[in-house]
């Protein structure tokens, strides 16, 4: 008899899930340049603020979203390798790519934070730094997105061996926060314990406001550097 | 026989002497345009994309002029042969290819070309509008040629 157990709480889908829509999108509108730069420049403070969140949720979400309960140490991964390992949330292999996906991520964010195009476009923060030095982040902002694709991409392969090799769905437990399992099996996990909704609010107000005052903080830097507007023909002295 | 090998070398470097000074200035010169330019792209994206309540008129159609005029002045003059390494303010970042893709190069410098001078059509009207569109344009065609010809830091 099989019976469906809850491991993945609606946060940690959400984000998840808005996480890749706007990866793709910030992508997309990178490629395109012109305009849409701006909705790039939104779309990364829109990510640093899911990662702050996931950050807070890792420690104060459910059990399978908190980082304790499936951090990769090398006594799990061993134990993974030799088949002992039976768990419900991320397995140490998953973890290890968990964590380096949100590493890649935190990169992105950080070097576009600084990052300038050399066009009209300067991350939020750019102004902390020279010229110079936004041209290097900007050149690592570039480079270490391939970082992130690799990453992506042994994420999609790991997805498609599970799927046709050891027969597991992973997607849809991803999607419904749910996963099927022998009842047998099932008896023997401790069932994961829920977050709450106060530690959904806070984690939502920290992260939020983060992303808020990064968005809101660069047009008062923008505004208060601004040049009073000097009509021409003045020669603007 | 030797003195004719003697006298081309002489010749090689007398001419490569003389290029030295022309080649790096092109660089400079180019480089100081950009910069120009990118100027005159902050004014706008601030009065006209980030803070619209700032707009002035006069002030934007000043800096579209000055794109326009920056992008009429013929800058393909300053990618002679061999300005693909040297150092103006700081060293090129021109691709070697450069000098292969010419029909390409050519095709995107037209395309600057033409948005910039749209925009300054378009700057003189005062609709913030159709300024943010068409700025937008001018911003796709700098980069379409960064893509093109420019190493990526």
């Amino acid at each position: 008899m099989k019976v469906t157990v809850p491991v993945w709480d609606l946060p940690h889908r959400l984000f998840h899930w808005l996480l890749v829509a706007s990866v793709i999108a910030s992508y997309i509108t990178a490629k395109i340049g012109g305009a849409l730069i701006d909705w790039h420049g939104r779309l990364g403070i829109f990510i640093l603020g899911l990662l702050v969140f996931r950050v807070l949720w890792g420690f104060i979400g459910s059990t399978h979203s908190r980082f304790a309960t499936f951090f990769p140490t090398l006594g799990r991964i061993k134990a993974y390798l030799q088949g002992h390992w039976h768990g419900l949330g991320h397995n140490p292999l998953g973890a290890l790519s968990v964590f380096a996906l949100l590493a890649a991520v935190a990169v992105q964010v950080g070097t576009g934070l600084f990052a300038n195009d050399d066009i009209a476009f300067n991350g939020p923060l750019n102004s902390l730094v020279d010229k110079a030095y936004s041209d290097q982040l900007t050149g690592w902002h570039t480079r270490t997105f391939y970082v992130l694709l690799g990453l992506v991409g042994l994420h999609l392969v790991a997805l498609i061996y599970y799927r046709w090799v050891k027969k597991t769905n992973l997607i849809t437990p991803m999607l419904t926060g749910k996963k099927e399992l022998p009842a047998s099996v099932a008896a023997t996990l401790t069932p994961p314990q829920r977050s709450g909704l106060i530690r959904l609010a806070l984690s939502l107000l920290i992260s939020s406001s983060i992303a808020w005052g990064l968005a809101g903080g660069a047009s008062t830097l923008n505004a208060l550097s601004a040049p009073a507007p000097t009509p021409p023909p003045s020669a603007g002295f | 026989m030797k003195t004719k090998i003697a006298l081309t070398l002489l010749l090689t470097a007398t001419a490569t002497a003389a290029l030295a000074g022309p080649i790096e200035e092109q660089i400079r010169f180019r480089q100081s345009a950009y910069s120009y330019l990118s100027w005159n792209t902050a004014k706008i994206k601030k009065q006209v994309v980030d803070h619209p309540e700032t707009f002035n008129k006069d002030y934007v159609a000043a800096a579209a002029n000055a794109i326009a005029a920056v992008a009429n002045s013929g800058l393909g003059e300053l990618y002679g042969e061999g300005t693909d390494q040297g150092t103006g303010w700081k060293q090129t970042r021109l691709k070697p290819e450069f000098f292969q893709k010419k029909a390409e190069v050519t095709t995107v410098a037209n395309t600057f070309n033409e948005a910039a001078n749209e925009l300054a059509k378009v700057a003189a009207t005062g609709d913030i509008n159709a300024i943010k569109t068409q700025f937008g344009k001018v911003g796709e065609s700098c980069k379409a040629c960064h893509d093109l010809i420019r190493i990526k830091e």
